[in-house]
């Protein structure tokens, strides 16, 4: 059984057209892009703020970028991309809504990934612990992690709503990391553990 | 042992044609070469120096206890690892070390060309290397790299022979000088000439214009490193208070400037400091490579051809306290490059030491090329 980040990482390739522009916001060591290079010829470049992974992904001879993502994207014209990817990073954005409608200027789709804050697990160990777990926060203490934006599936939904994106496409991992294409019960969010979702500019 | 290098002249008996049409009878190229060039001929890397700069890049001059100006980063091992490349450096024209500039005697007069020396560009630099690149039988390189007006060399270079490198390196340069930069370079440009020893440009047989030459390296210097850095080096600490005269330098930073102005002196050329500051200033990467004439051979680029650097790969360095090359203009640089499909990488180095950190922060800059050229092959 794939772990979650291997299933989103084939989701992604499977939503990417062969030989496509591609921006990877927070490309971290530049795995994603480095398959997406590899599998699908994609024309990629990555997003990253840490001096290291900078490293890592020249080494890979993969094209990269410094920048902090919440300073914009001004680097890049309208459109020059036709997907720009914020996997498992929307969590440490300091302005989303800056971030995202960035995203859908300078590409024609936006991939994002949710890790839901509403999922059962959490409300567990909220109950049994009182505060936010180390797990919940994937890294760091509650005074040092990057990780600053919790959010929950219901509450991601009517915010794409009201920013007036369309949801092209998307998947929801349930309990034991299995994938769906389509959820719509009022138990979303208690059983979704993470969301991915391919966004476009609306009408 | 150390490594131990020497200077080579290259002397070129045919007439080199500027590009401002004018010509020299002939020419002399100052070069060094580190490391050994493969069979297949293709594991060059050219380096481009900056403005005091020359062909001394690395190892040591027989006798010499302070190697080249860049030994840091070239050597067994390092960045530019001289196990692995061909490294090359030559000397600019109308510079002062070796290679033909003001300060060389004209063949036609016996004397130094001094300001009859013809006005100089970025693209006859790069032209005057690529007479040494023939000359070594080089025709395909996997870098070429150079920080502050290398960069300048480096990406006019890349753009009017796209076809013969596989990458280049940029750092903290610049497309073009902005009102600020060339004021800067006026005013030690200025500052020269205003010495009267200059005298025109005619000072050989006589004492070279030092005071004026020193200024402009102190300038200079302000600009190359960040006003943090000057506080933290020197604040308002004085020395040698003792002496009677006035206006005697007492302040700490007012020796520093005084110290690199008079080193500077010693080894660079009055004239050689106007011309290839002129050249900086009148650098518009854009435009030339933009021009419809055609100037010497088919080979050039000029605008078309460039789609011949799709795909080749950049990387692109600033530093944070850079304020002469702030990273804005190596951000600008990222987005032409990209604009003519090129794969370019950029990073942002986080340093106090200004301008002067291409030289000084090695290590963070040796893990970044690393990387770079090692994902190249």
């Amino acid at each position: 059984m794939l772990t979650i980040p291997e299933q989103t990482h084939n989701i992604i390739e499977g939503w990417i057209q062969p030989r496509s522009r591609v921006l990877d916001l927070g490309c971290g060591d530049g795995t994603l892009l480095n398959d997406l290079i590899e599998k699908k010829q994609v024309d990629g470049i990555g997003v990253e703020i840490s001096q290291d992974m900078i490293v890592k992904c020249l080494g890979k001879g993969i094209s990269v970028y410094q920048a902090d993502i919440d300073r914009g994207l001004s680097q890049w014209d309208e459109l020059s991309f036709d997907y720009v990817v914020l996997n498992a990073t929307l969590q440490v954005i300091h302005r989303p809504v800056s971030v995202i409608n960035e995203m859908l200027r300078v590409g024609r789709c936006a991939v994002i990934s949710v890790s839901n804050f509403g999922y059962w697990e959490n409300r567990v160990r909220i109950l049994l612990k009182g505060c936010i777990t180390n797990e919940m926060r994937l890294t760091g203490s509650w005074h040092d992690t990057p990780v600053i934006r919790f959010v929950c599936l219901s509450e991601f939904r009517s915010f794409l709503y009201d920013m007036g994106v369309e949801v092209l496409d998307a998947r929801f991992f349930l309990p034991f990391d299995i994938a769906v294409m389509k959820t719509r019960t009022p138990l979303d969010n208690l059983l979704v553990k993470e969301a991915i979702f391919m966004l476009g500019r609306g009408k | 042992m150390e490594n131990i290098v020497e200077t080579s002249i290259l002397h070129i008996d045919r007439p080199f044609r500027l590009e401002s049409g004018e010509m020299l009878p002939g020419l002399d190229i100052a070069y060094e070469a580190y490391g050994k060039l493969n069979e297949a001929r293709d594991n060059a890397i050219l380096i481009e120096h900056a403005l005091s700069g020359n062909s001394h890049a690395a190892f040591y001059h027989k006798g010499e206890t302070k190697p080249g100006w860049w030994d840091v980063m070239i050597g067994p091992g390092k960045a530019f690892d001289t196990d692995k490349y061909f490294v090359i450096c030559s000397n600019v024209i109308s510079g002062c070390n070796g290679t033909t500039g003001p300060s060389s005697v004209n063949p036609a007069t016996g004397m130094p060309y001094a300001l009859t020396f013809p006005p100089v560009t970025m693209r006859d630099m790069v032209e005057v290397q690529r007479l040494l690149l023939g000359h070594l039988g080089i025709e395909r390189l996997k870098s070429i790299v150079g920080g502050s007006m290398g960069g300048m060399q480096t990406m006019q270079f890349f753009c009017d022979y796209p076809s013969i490198f596989d990458s280049f390196i940029c750092i903290a340069s610049t497309m073009r000088h902005s009102a600020q930069q060339i004021a800067f370079n006026e005013v030690g440009r200025r500052a020269i000439m205003a010495d009267p020893r200059w005298n025109g440009g005619n000072y050989y047989n006589e004492v070279p214009p030092e005071g004026g030459l020193s200024v402009a390296r102190m300038i200079g210097h302000i600009t190359y490193i960040s006003e943090k850095m000057m506080q933290e080096k020197f604040g308002r600490l004085r020395k040698g208070k003792d002496s009677k005269a006035v206006f005697r330098p007492s302040f700490e930073v007012e020796h520093y400037l005084d110290y690199q102005g008079i080193s500077f002196v010693r080894r660079f050329d009055a004239n050689s400091y106007l011309y290839i500051t002129s050249a900086i200033d009148n650098f518009d990467l854009v435009s030339s490579i933009s021009g419809t004439t055609r100037f010497r051979g088919d080979n050039r680029a000029r605008g078309k051809g460039l789609d011949t650097l799709r795909k080749k790969k950049g990387l692109v360095i600033s530093f944070t306290s850079d304020w002469l090359y702030p990273s804005q203009q190596a951000q600008d640089i990222v987005r032409f490059f990209s604009g003519l499909n090129v794969r370019v990488s950029y990073t942002e180095i986080e340093t106090d030491h200004g301008h002067d950190a291409f030289l000084t922060d090695y290590v963070q800059v040796s893990v970044m090329v690393k990387s770079f050229l090692d994902s190249l092959s």
